[in-house]
Protein backbone atom coordinates (compact mmCIF):
# COMPACT_ATOMS: atom_id res chain seq x y z
CA UNK A 1 0.00 0.00 0.00
CA UNK A 2 1.33 3.64 -1.10
CA UNK A 3 1.84 5.45 2.33
CA UNK A 4 -0.77 7.74 3.02
CA UNK A 5 -1.07 11.36 0.94
CA UNK A 6 -1.38 14.27 3.21
CA UNK A 7 -3.70 17.01 3.04
CA UNK A 8 -3.59 20.24 3.88
CA UNK A 9 -6.54 22.29 3.98
CA UNK A 10 -7.93 25.43 6.18
CA UNK A 11 -8.85 24.91 10.02
CA UNK A 12 -12.56 24.63 10.77
CA UNK A 13 -14.62 26.72 12.16
CA UNK A 14 -18.46 27.68 12.40
CA UNK A 15 -19.29 24.05 12.79
CA UNK A 16 -17.64 23.07 9.94
CA UNK A 17 -14.00 20.59 9.19
CA UNK A 18 -12.96 23.25 7.60
CA UNK A 19 -14.17 26.71 6.11
CA UNK A 20 -13.09 26.72 2.56
CA UNK A 21 -15.29 25.64 -0.36
CA UNK A 22 -12.78 23.86 -2.19
CA UNK A 23 -11.00 21.78 0.55
CA UNK A 24 -14.27 20.82 2.01
CA UNK A 25 -15.24 19.15 -1.10
CA UNK A 26 -12.15 17.41 -1.07
CA UNK A 27 -12.27 16.66 2.43
CA UNK A 28 -15.95 15.26 1.84
CA UNK A 29 -14.62 13.55 -1.39
CA UNK A 30 -11.77 11.87 1.07
CA UNK A 31 -14.67 10.58 3.35
CA UNK A 32 -17.32 9.66 0.73
CA UNK A 33 -14.90 7.34 -0.72
CA UNK A 34 -12.58 6.30 2.59
CA UNK A 35 -9.43 7.52 1.31
CA UNK A 36 -6.64 7.07 3.67
CA UNK A 37 -5.49 10.93 3.98
CA UNK A 38 -3.67 12.22 6.90
CA UNK A 39 -5.25 15.93 6.91
CA UNK A 40 -3.02 18.72 8.43
CA UNK A 41 -5.54 21.33 9.00
CA UNK A 42 -3.42 24.92 8.78
CA UNK A 43 -4.37 27.91 9.82
CA UNK A 44 -2.41 29.57 6.81
CA UNK A 45 -1.82 28.97 3.43
CA UNK A 46 2.00 29.04 3.89
CA UNK A 47 2.11 26.19 5.89
CA UNK A 48 0.98 24.10 2.52
CA UNK A 49 4.12 22.40 0.98
CA UNK A 50 2.63 24.90 -2.56
CA UNK A 51 1.49 28.02 -0.94
CA UNK A 52 -2.38 27.56 -1.94
CA UNK A 53 -4.43 25.46 -0.17
CA UNK A 54 -6.13 22.63 -0.02
CA UNK A 55 -3.08 20.71 -1.74
CA UNK A 56 -2.60 17.16 -1.77
CA UNK A 57 1.10 16.01 -0.94
CA UNK A 58 1.98 12.49 -2.84
CA UNK A 59 4.52 10.53 -2.99
CA UNK A 60 4.81 10.01 -6.80
CA UNK A 61 3.66 12.90 -8.40
CA UNK A 62 4.23 16.02 -5.86
CA UNK A 63 2.12 18.17 -4.50
CA UNK A 64 -1.38 18.91 -6.28
CA UNK A 65 -3.29 21.77 -5.73
CA UNK A 66 -6.14 22.52 -7.80
CA UNK A 67 -9.13 20.59 -6.08
CA UNK A 68 -10.63 18.89 -9.46
CA UNK A 69 -6.78 17.50 -10.18
CA UNK A 70 -6.49 16.61 -6.50
CA UNK A 71 -10.30 14.87 -6.61
CA UNK A 72 -9.02 13.15 -10.41
CA UNK A 73 -5.79 12.11 -8.46
CA UNK A 74 -8.10 10.30 -5.41
CA UNK A 75 -9.92 8.75 -8.30
CA UNK A 76 -6.82 7.06 -10.36
CA UNK A 77 -5.76 5.77 -7.09
CA UNK A 78 -8.98 3.85 -6.99
CA UNK A 79 -10.75 5.74 -4.40
CA UNK A 80 -13.73 6.91 -6.54
CA UNK A 81 -17.35 7.70 -5.89
CA UNK A 82 -18.20 8.02 -9.19
CA UNK A 83 -18.08 4.41 -9.76
CA UNK A 84 -21.68 2.83 -9.81
CA UNK A 85 -22.75 5.66 -12.10
CA UNK A 86 -24.42 5.44 -15.36
CA UNK A 87 -22.84 7.39 -18.41
CA UNK A 88 -25.95 9.88 -17.98
CA UNK A 89 -25.51 10.53 -14.52
CA UNK A 90 -21.60 11.20 -15.16
CA UNK A 91 -22.86 13.38 -17.62
CA UNK A 92 -25.27 14.94 -14.99
CA UNK A 93 -22.30 15.45 -12.53
CA UNK A 94 -20.38 17.92 -15.06
CA UNK A 95 -23.59 20.01 -15.66
CA UNK A 96 -24.55 20.17 -12.24
CA UNK A 97 -21.20 20.86 -11.75
CA UNK A 98 -20.60 23.77 -14.11
CA UNK A 99 -24.07 25.35 -12.93
CA UNK A 100 -22.43 25.82 -9.08
CA UNK A 101 -19.55 27.20 -10.57
CA UNK A 102 -20.84 29.41 -12.98
CA UNK A 103 -23.72 30.20 -11.06
CA UNK A 104 -23.32 29.77 -7.22
CA UNK A 105 -19.36 29.90 -6.48
CA UNK A 106 -19.15 33.70 -7.65
CA UNK A 107 -22.16 34.68 -5.55
CA UNK A 108 -21.47 32.95 -2.67
CA UNK A 109 -17.93 35.02 -2.93
CA UNK A 110 -19.46 37.95 -3.10
CA UNK A 111 -20.98 37.27 0.39
CA UNK A 112 -18.43 36.06 2.12
CA UNK A 113 -15.94 37.96 0.79
CA UNK A 114 -17.00 41.19 -0.89
CA UNK A 115 -20.39 42.41 0.82
CA UNK A 116 -18.94 45.11 2.79
CA UNK A 117 -20.78 43.97 6.16
CA UNK A 118 -20.28 40.18 6.01
CA UNK A 119 -16.96 40.66 5.47
CA UNK A 120 -15.91 43.16 7.91
CA UNK A 121 -17.91 41.96 10.45
CA UNK A 122 -17.64 38.00 9.61
CA UNK A 123 -15.46 36.66 7.55
CA UNK A 124 -12.08 39.03 8.07
CA UNK A 125 -12.97 38.48 12.05
CA UNK A 126 -12.68 35.04 11.64
CA UNK A 127 -9.45 35.16 9.57
CA UNK A 128 -7.24 37.62 11.52
CA UNK A 129 -8.39 35.97 14.72
CA UNK A 130 -7.46 32.39 13.02
CA UNK A 131 -4.13 33.16 11.77
CA UNK A 132 -1.50 33.91 13.40
CA UNK A 133 0.89 36.95 14.35
CA UNK A 134 1.97 38.64 12.14
CA UNK A 135 0.08 36.91 9.00
CA UNK A 136 -3.13 37.78 10.60
CA UNK A 137 -2.45 41.96 9.64
CA UNK A 138 -2.35 41.61 5.90
CA UNK A 139 -3.18 38.23 4.74
CA UNK A 140 -7.19 38.56 5.01
CA UNK A 141 -7.19 41.90 3.12
CA UNK A 142 -4.96 40.47 0.29
CA UNK A 143 -7.52 37.29 0.02
CA UNK A 144 -10.22 40.17 -0.52
CA UNK A 145 -8.09 41.60 -2.99
CA UNK A 146 -7.44 38.65 -4.89
CA UNK A 147 -11.46 37.90 -4.43
CA UNK A 148 -12.17 41.39 -5.35
CA UNK A 149 -10.00 41.17 -8.97
CA UNK A 150 -11.64 37.43 -9.83
CA UNK A 151 -15.12 38.71 -9.48
CA UNK A 152 -14.08 41.81 -11.28
CA UNK A 153 -13.03 40.04 -14.38
CA UNK A 154 -15.17 37.05 -14.48
CA UNK A 155 -18.72 39.91 -14.27
CA UNK A 156 -17.39 42.83 -15.57
CA UNK A 157 -17.01 46.49 -14.29
CA UNK A 158 -20.47 47.67 -14.40
CA UNK A 159 -22.01 44.83 -12.14
CA UNK A 160 -19.47 45.54 -9.36
CA UNK A 161 -20.55 49.58 -9.63
CA UNK A 162 -23.90 48.96 -9.78
CA UNK A 163 -24.45 47.11 -6.11
CA UNK A 164 -28.68 47.52 -7.19
CA UNK A 165 -28.24 45.41 -10.30
CA UNK A 166 -25.56 42.88 -8.82
CA UNK A 167 -28.35 41.90 -6.18
CA UNK A 168 -31.28 41.85 -8.84
CA UNK A 169 -30.00 40.08 -11.48
CA UNK A 170 -27.02 37.88 -9.85
CA UNK A 171 -28.51 36.97 -6.80
CA UNK A 172 -31.25 36.03 -8.50
CA UNK A 173 -29.75 33.64 -10.50
CA UNK A 174 -27.92 32.17 -7.19
CA UNK A 175 -31.25 31.62 -5.76
CA UNK A 176 -32.28 30.40 -8.51
CA UNK A 177 -29.95 27.68 -8.75
CA UNK A 178 -29.94 26.71 -4.86
CA UNK A 179 -34.01 26.56 -6.19
CA UNK A 180 -33.06 24.13 -9.09
CA UNK A 181 -30.74 21.95 -6.73
CA UNK A 182 -33.21 21.19 -4.07
CA UNK A 183 -35.52 20.24 -7.14
CA UNK A 184 -33.02 17.76 -8.30
CA UNK A 185 -32.31 16.61 -5.26
CA UNK A 186 -36.24 15.90 -4.45
CA UNK A 187 -36.58 13.45 -1.69
CA UNK A 188 -33.41 11.67 -2.03
CA UNK A 189 -30.53 10.92 0.23
CA UNK A 190 -28.35 11.79 -2.08
CA UNK A 191 -27.93 13.15 -6.13
CA UNK A 192 -27.97 9.81 -7.29
CA UNK A 193 -29.80 7.76 -5.12
CA UNK A 194 -28.54 5.87 -2.00
CA UNK A 195 -24.69 6.44 -2.24
CA UNK A 196 -22.70 9.85 -2.25
CA UNK A 197 -21.13 10.75 -5.01
CA UNK A 198 -18.51 13.41 -6.17
CA UNK A 199 -21.63 15.85 -7.10
CA UNK A 200 -22.45 15.57 -3.22
CA UNK A 201 -19.12 16.44 -2.51
CA UNK A 202 -19.15 19.78 -4.22
CA UNK A 203 -22.79 20.72 -3.79
CA UNK A 204 -22.12 20.19 -0.04
CA UNK A 205 -18.92 22.38 -0.19
CA UNK A 206 -20.44 24.89 -1.76
CA UNK A 207 -24.03 24.84 0.56
CA UNK A 208 -22.29 24.36 3.89
CA UNK A 209 -20.57 27.29 4.62
CA UNK A 210 -23.81 29.38 3.51
CA UNK A 211 -25.89 27.27 6.11
CA UNK A 212 -23.72 27.04 8.96
CA UNK A 213 -21.81 30.77 8.91
CA UNK A 214 -23.12 33.16 11.04
CA UNK A 215 -23.65 36.35 8.35
CA UNK A 216 -24.81 40.00 9.36
CA UNK A 217 -26.41 40.32 6.04
CA UNK A 218 -27.70 37.05 4.93
CA UNK A 219 -30.00 36.90 2.32
CA UNK A 220 -29.22 34.17 0.24
CA UNK A 221 -28.76 32.39 3.43
CA UNK A 222 -32.13 32.65 4.26
CA UNK A 223 -33.36 31.26 0.77
CA UNK A 224 -31.34 28.64 1.47
CA UNK A 225 -32.79 27.63 4.70
CA UNK A 226 -36.09 28.30 3.29
CA UNK A 227 -35.34 25.22 0.81
CA UNK A 228 -35.87 22.35 3.59
CA UNK A 229 -34.48 19.62 1.97
CA UNK A 230 -31.31 20.78 1.19
CA UNK A 231 -30.90 21.71 4.57
CA UNK A 232 -31.55 18.22 5.89
CA UNK A 233 -29.53 17.16 3.04
CA UNK A 234 -26.13 19.52 4.52
CA UNK A 235 -26.94 18.32 8.16
CA UNK A 236 -26.86 14.67 7.44
CA UNK A 237 -23.78 14.30 5.58
CA UNK A 238 -22.43 16.79 8.48
CA UNK A 239 -23.64 14.45 10.59
CA UNK A 240 -22.88 10.98 9.15
CA UNK A 241 -19.10 12.26 7.94
CA UNK A 242 -18.26 14.70 10.35
CA UNK A 243 -19.66 13.19 13.62
CA UNK A 244 -17.02 15.59 15.04
CA UNK A 245 -19.35 18.62 14.30
CA UNK A 246 -16.66 20.76 13.41
CA UNK A 247 -14.04 20.06 15.66
CA UNK A 248 -11.21 17.96 14.50
CA UNK A 249 -12.46 14.63 13.15
CA UNK A 250 -9.46 11.84 13.27
CA UNK A 251 -8.49 9.94 10.57
CA UNK A 252 -7.31 7.52 13.05
CA UNK A 253 -6.35 6.98 16.82
CA UNK A 254 -3.17 8.62 16.75
CA UNK A 255 -4.16 11.44 14.97
CA UNK A 256 -7.11 12.17 17.66
CA UNK A 257 -4.37 11.65 20.02
CA UNK A 258 -2.17 14.26 18.77
CA UNK A 259 -5.08 17.15 18.32
CA UNK A 260 -6.36 16.12 21.70
CA UNK A 261 -2.90 16.69 23.57
CA UNK A 262 -2.00 19.96 21.53
CA UNK A 263 -5.53 21.15 22.07
CA UNK A 264 -4.73 20.35 26.05
CA UNK A 265 -1.54 21.75 26.08
CA UNK A 266 -2.41 25.34 24.80
CA UNK A 267 -4.57 25.87 28.15
CA UNK A 268 -1.12 25.19 30.14
CA UNK A 269 0.68 27.43 27.66
CA UNK A 270 -1.77 30.26 27.99
CA UNK A 271 -1.71 30.07 31.85
CA UNK A 272 2.53 29.61 31.56
CA UNK A 273 2.31 32.66 29.87
CA UNK A 274 0.22 34.91 31.76
CA UNK A 275 2.24 33.85 34.98
CA UNK A 276 5.36 34.81 33.00
CA UNK A 277 3.86 38.09 32.38
CA UNK A 278 2.90 38.90 35.44
CA UNK A 279 6.27 38.22 36.52
CA UNK A 280 8.39 39.67 34.03
CA UNK A 281 6.62 43.24 34.68
CA UNK A 282 7.35 42.71 38.23
CA UNK A 283 11.13 42.16 37.82
CA UNK A 284 11.37 44.86 35.57
CA UNK A 285 9.02 47.23 37.83
CA UNK A 286 11.44 46.24 40.79
CA UNK A 287 14.78 46.41 39.00
CA UNK A 288 13.96 49.99 37.42
CA UNK A 289 13.30 51.09 41.39
CA UNK A 290 16.36 49.75 42.51
CA UNK A 291 18.49 50.93 39.83
CA UNK A 292 16.72 54.89 39.59
CA UNK A 293 17.51 54.92 43.59
CA UNK A 294 13.47 55.28 44.50
CA UNK A 295 13.96 52.18 46.74
CA UNK A 296 17.04 51.19 47.94
CA UNK A 297 17.99 48.32 50.40
CA UNK A 298 20.00 49.13 54.06
CA UNK A 299 22.46 47.51 55.01
CA UNK A 300 23.92 48.96 58.42
CA UNK A 301 23.11 53.16 58.26
CA UNK A 302 21.26 54.86 56.19
CA UNK A 303 22.13 54.67 52.06
CA UNK A 304 23.31 57.76 50.72
CA UNK A 305 21.56 57.40 47.96
CA UNK A 306 18.08 56.85 50.00
CA UNK A 307 18.67 60.31 51.92
CA UNK A 308 18.92 62.95 49.06
CA UNK A 309 15.27 62.16 47.84
CA UNK A 310 13.65 62.41 50.86
CA UNK A 311 15.87 65.30 52.19
CA UNK A 312 14.92 67.21 48.88
CA UNK A 313 11.55 66.05 49.55
CA UNK A 314 11.60 67.86 53.17
CA UNK A 315 13.60 71.03 51.66
CA UNK A 316 10.13 71.40 49.19
CA UNK A 317 7.64 71.05 52.34
CA UNK A 318 9.77 73.81 54.57
CA UNK A 319 9.52 75.94 51.49
CA UNK A 320 5.87 75.60 50.53
CA UNK A 321 5.40 76.26 54.33
CA UNK A 322 6.93 79.52 53.85
CA UNK B 1 -32.68 49.58 -13.22
CA UNK B 2 -34.98 49.86 -10.46
CA UNK B 3 -36.99 46.98 -9.92
CA UNK B 4 -40.09 49.26 -11.08
CA UNK B 5 -38.47 50.79 -13.73
CA UNK B 6 -38.02 47.13 -15.63
CA UNK B 7 -41.11 45.60 -14.35
CA UNK B 8 -42.35 48.70 -16.58
CA UNK B 9 -39.89 47.91 -19.74
CA UNK B 10 -41.25 43.83 -19.26
CA UNK B 11 -44.71 44.67 -19.81
CA UNK B 12 -43.56 47.07 -22.28
CA UNK B 13 -41.91 44.07 -23.79
CA UNK B 14 -45.06 41.84 -23.61
CA UNK B 15 -47.25 44.32 -25.03
CA UNK B 16 -46.22 44.58 -28.29
CA UNK B 17 -45.69 41.86 -30.83
CA UNK B 18 -42.91 40.35 -32.26
CA UNK B 19 -41.83 43.52 -34.96
CA UNK B 20 -40.84 42.00 -38.72
CA UNK B 21 -37.68 44.47 -38.71
CA UNK B 22 -35.88 42.89 -35.56
CA UNK B 23 -32.22 42.54 -36.35
CA UNK B 24 -28.99 40.36 -34.56
CA UNK B 25 -25.92 42.29 -34.92
CA UNK B 26 -22.37 40.84 -35.25
CA UNK B 27 -19.13 41.18 -36.49
CA UNK B 28 -18.61 40.83 -40.14
CA UNK B 29 -18.36 37.56 -41.13
CA UNK B 30 -16.33 36.78 -43.50
CA UNK B 31 -13.52 38.76 -41.87
CA UNK B 32 -13.67 39.85 -38.47
CA UNK B 33 -15.65 37.64 -36.46
CA UNK B 34 -14.13 34.28 -34.49
CA UNK B 35 -14.77 31.02 -33.17
CA UNK B 36 -16.68 32.15 -30.22
CA UNK B 37 -18.56 35.02 -31.31
CA UNK B 38 -19.71 33.04 -34.25
CA UNK B 39 -20.67 30.30 -32.09
CA UNK B 40 -22.98 32.81 -29.61
CA UNK B 41 -24.40 34.31 -32.15
CA UNK B 42 -25.06 31.08 -34.46
CA UNK B 43 -26.97 29.68 -31.00
CA UNK B 44 -29.14 33.34 -30.95
CA UNK B 45 -30.04 32.98 -34.89
CA UNK B 46 -31.20 29.00 -34.18
CA UNK B 47 -33.23 30.02 -30.89
CA UNK B 48 -35.10 32.20 -32.80
CA UNK B 49 -35.73 30.11 -35.94
CA UNK B 50 -36.85 27.67 -33.56
CA UNK B 51 -39.53 29.97 -31.80
CA UNK B 52 -40.57 31.02 -35.56
CA UNK B 53 -39.80 35.01 -35.25
CA UNK B 54 -38.13 36.53 -37.64
CA UNK B 55 -34.84 38.22 -37.17
CA UNK B 56 -32.04 39.76 -39.91
CA UNK B 57 -28.79 39.53 -39.18
CA UNK B 58 -26.92 42.86 -39.68
CA UNK B 59 -23.05 42.77 -39.74
CA UNK B 60 -21.04 45.80 -38.02
CA UNK B 61 -18.05 45.91 -37.32
CA UNK B 62 -17.94 47.86 -34.32
CA UNK B 63 -21.02 45.49 -32.80
CA UNK B 64 -18.82 44.79 -29.86
CA UNK B 65 -18.94 47.96 -28.72
CA UNK B 66 -22.62 48.96 -29.57
CA UNK B 67 -23.88 45.66 -27.11
CA UNK B 68 -25.10 46.79 -23.59
CA UNK B 69 -23.16 44.38 -21.96
CA UNK B 70 -19.75 44.25 -24.41
CA UNK B 71 -20.77 40.83 -25.58
CA UNK B 72 -22.17 39.90 -29.16
CA UNK B 73 -24.63 38.78 -30.17
CA UNK B 74 -27.27 41.64 -29.51
CA UNK B 75 -31.07 41.98 -30.66
CA UNK B 76 -32.87 45.36 -31.36
CA UNK B 77 -36.09 44.65 -31.46
CA UNK B 78 -38.50 47.72 -31.46
CA UNK B 79 -37.29 50.11 -29.40
CA UNK B 80 -34.73 47.53 -27.08
CA UNK B 81 -31.72 46.15 -27.33
CA UNK B 82 -30.65 42.82 -25.41
CA UNK B 83 -27.77 41.05 -25.69
CA UNK B 84 -26.57 37.58 -24.99
CA UNK B 85 -28.42 34.25 -25.27
CA UNK B 86 -29.87 33.74 -21.77
CA UNK B 87 -31.55 37.77 -21.48
CA UNK B 88 -32.87 37.19 -25.07
CA UNK B 89 -34.69 33.75 -23.72
CA UNK B 90 -36.12 35.99 -20.96
CA UNK B 91 -36.66 38.86 -23.52
CA UNK B 92 -38.69 36.08 -25.74
CA UNK B 93 -40.50 34.52 -22.74
CA UNK B 94 -41.86 37.86 -22.04
CA UNK B 95 -43.23 38.51 -25.93
CA UNK B 96 -45.22 35.01 -25.07
CA UNK B 97 -42.58 32.55 -27.26
CA UNK B 98 -40.92 29.90 -24.96
CA UNK B 99 -39.68 26.35 -25.89
CA UNK B 100 -39.49 25.08 -22.27
CA UNK B 101 -42.25 25.63 -21.17
CA UNK B 102 -43.18 22.02 -21.40
CA UNK B 103 -40.53 20.84 -18.82
CA UNK B 104 -41.25 19.97 -15.53
CA UNK B 105 -39.42 21.33 -12.99
CA UNK B 106 -36.53 18.64 -13.00
CA UNK B 107 -35.81 18.77 -16.40
CA UNK B 108 -35.55 23.05 -16.20
CA UNK B 109 -32.69 22.26 -13.66
CA UNK B 110 -30.98 19.85 -15.73
CA UNK B 111 -31.30 22.45 -19.11
CA UNK B 112 -30.16 25.03 -17.35
CA UNK B 113 -27.48 23.12 -15.79
CA UNK B 114 -26.02 21.48 -19.44
CA UNK B 115 -26.21 25.15 -20.68
CA UNK B 116 -23.80 26.14 -17.70
CA UNK B 117 -21.87 23.70 -18.90
CA UNK B 118 -21.76 24.25 -22.62
CA UNK B 119 -20.70 27.99 -21.53
CA UNK B 120 -18.41 26.96 -18.73
CA UNK B 121 -16.28 24.16 -21.27
CA UNK B 122 -17.32 24.73 -24.98
CA UNK B 123 -17.09 28.07 -24.69
CA UNK B 124 -13.94 28.65 -22.55
CA UNK B 125 -12.14 26.20 -24.71
CA UNK B 126 -12.67 28.08 -27.41
CA UNK B 127 -12.00 31.17 -25.94
CA UNK B 128 -8.37 29.85 -24.51
CA UNK B 129 -7.69 28.53 -28.52
CA UNK B 130 -8.01 31.84 -30.37
CA UNK B 131 -6.63 34.02 -27.72
CA UNK B 132 -4.08 32.00 -25.21
CA UNK B 133 -2.48 29.46 -28.19
CA UNK B 134 0.68 31.32 -29.79
CA UNK B 135 -0.24 30.40 -33.42
CA UNK B 136 -3.69 30.41 -33.47
CA UNK B 137 -3.66 33.48 -32.17
CA UNK B 138 -0.58 35.06 -34.81
CA UNK B 139 -2.38 33.52 -38.17
CA UNK B 140 -5.73 33.82 -37.35
CA UNK B 141 -7.03 36.04 -34.49
CA UNK B 142 -4.99 38.74 -34.57
CA UNK B 143 -5.57 38.99 -38.39
CA UNK B 144 -9.22 38.69 -38.02
CA UNK B 145 -9.86 40.61 -34.57
CA UNK B 146 -8.69 44.11 -36.25
CA UNK B 147 -9.05 43.81 -40.30
CA UNK B 148 -11.65 47.00 -40.52
CA UNK B 149 -9.25 49.37 -38.64
CA UNK B 150 -6.22 50.81 -40.23
CA UNK B 151 -2.94 50.60 -38.23
CA UNK B 152 -1.77 50.90 -35.74
CA UNK B 153 -5.44 50.04 -34.58
CA UNK B 154 -5.79 46.67 -35.04
CA UNK B 155 -3.29 45.91 -33.50
CA UNK B 156 -3.89 47.81 -30.18
CA UNK B 157 -7.68 46.65 -30.04
CA UNK B 158 -6.49 42.71 -30.66
CA UNK B 159 -3.53 43.30 -28.07
CA UNK B 160 -6.11 44.58 -25.74
CA UNK B 161 -8.89 42.09 -26.06
CA UNK B 162 -5.98 39.03 -25.58
CA UNK B 163 -4.93 40.94 -22.43
CA UNK B 164 -8.25 41.22 -21.04
CA UNK B 165 -8.89 37.87 -21.94
CA UNK B 166 -5.81 36.42 -20.63
CA UNK B 167 -6.64 38.01 -17.39
CA UNK B 168 -9.95 36.15 -17.20
CA UNK B 169 -8.70 32.92 -18.10
CA UNK B 170 -5.92 33.25 -15.11
CA UNK B 171 -8.76 34.48 -12.71
CA UNK B 172 -10.83 31.17 -13.43
CA UNK B 173 -7.40 28.94 -13.22
CA UNK B 174 -7.48 28.51 -17.10
CA UNK B 175 -4.48 30.03 -17.80
CA UNK B 176 -1.84 27.00 -16.21
CA UNK B 177 -3.85 24.64 -18.55
CA UNK B 178 -1.95 22.73 -22.19
CA UNK B 179 -3.73 22.73 -25.08
CA UNK B 180 -4.23 19.00 -24.61
CA UNK B 181 -6.21 19.38 -21.21
CA UNK B 182 -8.17 22.28 -23.28
CA UNK B 183 -8.94 19.29 -25.58
CA UNK B 184 -8.97 17.16 -23.07
CA UNK B 185 -12.04 19.30 -21.66
CA UNK B 186 -13.52 19.60 -25.08
CA UNK B 187 -13.66 15.71 -24.89
CA UNK B 188 -14.96 15.58 -21.73
CA UNK B 189 -18.02 18.04 -22.35
CA UNK B 190 -18.71 16.27 -25.87
CA UNK B 191 -18.70 12.73 -23.74
CA UNK B 192 -21.76 14.25 -21.51
CA UNK B 193 -23.45 15.81 -23.88
CA UNK B 194 -23.65 12.72 -26.33
CA UNK B 195 -24.88 10.76 -23.66
CA UNK B 196 -27.21 13.01 -22.58
CA UNK B 197 -28.52 13.02 -25.99
CA UNK B 198 -28.21 9.67 -26.95
CA UNK B 199 -30.38 8.57 -29.59
CA UNK B 200 -33.06 11.50 -29.28
CA UNK B 201 -33.85 13.75 -31.11
CA UNK B 202 -33.46 16.58 -29.01
CA UNK B 203 -32.48 16.69 -25.48
CA UNK B 204 -35.55 16.67 -24.38
CA UNK B 205 -37.00 14.42 -26.69
CA UNK B 206 -39.81 15.79 -29.06
CA UNK B 207 -39.25 19.43 -28.97
CA UNK B 208 -35.77 21.63 -28.78
CA UNK B 209 -34.98 24.02 -26.53
CA UNK B 210 -32.74 26.95 -26.15
CA UNK B 211 -29.92 24.33 -24.74
CA UNK B 212 -30.59 22.72 -28.01
CA UNK B 213 -30.40 26.11 -29.87
CA UNK B 214 -26.73 26.54 -27.86
CA UNK B 215 -25.46 23.13 -28.55
CA UNK B 216 -26.11 23.36 -32.16
CA UNK B 217 -24.43 27.02 -31.80
CA UNK B 218 -21.69 26.11 -30.30
CA UNK B 219 -21.27 22.49 -32.48
CA UNK B 220 -21.40 23.68 -36.03
CA UNK B 221 -19.78 26.33 -35.72
CA UNK B 222 -16.69 24.11 -34.18
CA UNK B 223 -17.25 21.91 -37.04
CA UNK B 224 -17.21 24.05 -39.81
CA UNK B 225 -14.38 26.76 -39.35
CA UNK B 226 -10.86 26.54 -40.24
CA UNK B 227 -8.33 26.15 -38.06
CA UNK B 228 -4.87 25.83 -37.75
CA UNK B 229 -5.62 22.16 -36.82
CA UNK B 230 -8.21 19.83 -37.27
CA UNK B 231 -8.45 18.79 -33.50
CA UNK B 232 -10.97 20.90 -32.02
CA UNK B 233 -13.77 19.60 -34.72
CA UNK B 234 -12.00 15.81 -34.65
CA UNK B 235 -13.32 16.16 -30.62
CA UNK B 236 -16.73 16.66 -31.95
CA UNK B 237 -16.66 14.50 -34.79
CA UNK B 238 -15.63 11.20 -32.71
CA UNK B 239 -19.30 11.09 -31.44
CA UNK B 240 -21.51 10.24 -34.49
CA UNK B 241 -24.85 11.22 -32.62
CA UNK B 242 -23.79 14.76 -31.93
CA UNK B 243 -22.82 15.49 -35.63
CA UNK B 244 -26.22 14.25 -36.69
CA UNK B 245 -27.68 16.08 -33.96
CA UNK B 246 -26.15 19.11 -35.93
CA UNK B 247 -27.03 17.96 -39.77
CA UNK B 248 -30.96 17.38 -38.63
CA UNK B 249 -31.05 21.31 -36.84
CA UNK B 250 -29.41 22.81 -39.71
CA UNK B 251 -32.00 20.70 -42.49
CA UNK B 252 -34.74 21.72 -40.64
CA UNK B 253 -34.18 24.91 -39.55
CA UNK B 254 -31.73 26.95 -41.57
CA UNK B 255 -31.96 25.25 -45.36
CA UNK B 256 -35.93 25.71 -45.36
CA UNK B 257 -36.01 29.81 -45.14
CA UNK B 258 -34.28 31.40 -48.30
CA UNK B 259 -33.17 34.52 -46.89
CA UNK B 260 -31.76 32.94 -44.26
CA UNK B 261 -29.58 30.80 -46.48
CA UNK B 262 -27.25 33.16 -47.17
CA UNK B 263 -25.80 33.60 -43.58
CA UNK B 264 -25.64 29.73 -43.69
CA UNK B 265 -24.96 28.65 -46.63
CA UNK B 266 -21.75 31.22 -47.55
CA UNK B 267 -20.21 28.84 -44.75
CA UNK B 268 -21.54 25.53 -45.70
CA UNK B 269 -20.52 26.14 -49.25
CA UNK B 270 -17.18 26.63 -48.22
CA UNK B 271 -16.89 23.87 -45.44
CA UNK B 272 -19.90 21.72 -45.76
CA UNK B 273 -21.13 19.55 -43.39
CA UNK B 274 -21.97 16.72 -45.46
CA UNK B 275 -18.43 15.67 -46.17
Amino acid sequence: MAAPMELFCWAGGWGLPSVDPDCLAVLTYARFTGAPLKVHRVTHPWRSPSGHLPALRTQDEGTISKTQQIITHLRKQKYNADYDLSATQNADTLAFVSLLEEKLLPVLIHTFWVDAKNYVEHTRKWYAETIPFPLNFFLPNSMHKRHLERLQLLWGDDYMEDEEKLEKQLYREARECLTLLSQRLGSQKFFFGDSPASLDAFVFSRLAPLLKAKLPNGKLQQHLKSLQNLCNYCTSILSLYFPWDGADPSAGAPRAAGTDSSEGEEDPHKRRNQLLSVLVGLVAMLGYAFLSGIVSIQRGGVGPAGRQPIAMGEEEEEEEEE
Amino acid sequence: MSLVAEAFVTQLAAAEPWPENAALYQQLKDEQILLSDNASSLAVQAFLQMCNLPIRVVCRANAEYMSPSGKVPFIHVGNQVVSELGPIVQFVKAKGHSLSDGLDEVQKAEMKAYMELVNNMLLTAELYLQWCDDVTVEEITHPRYGSPYPWPLNRILSYQKQWEVKRKMKAIGWAGKTLEQVLEDVDQCCQALSQRLGTQPYFFNKQPTELDALVFGHLFTILTTQLITDELSEKVKNYSNLTAFCRRIEQQYFEVHDKDSSAIAARSAKRSLLR
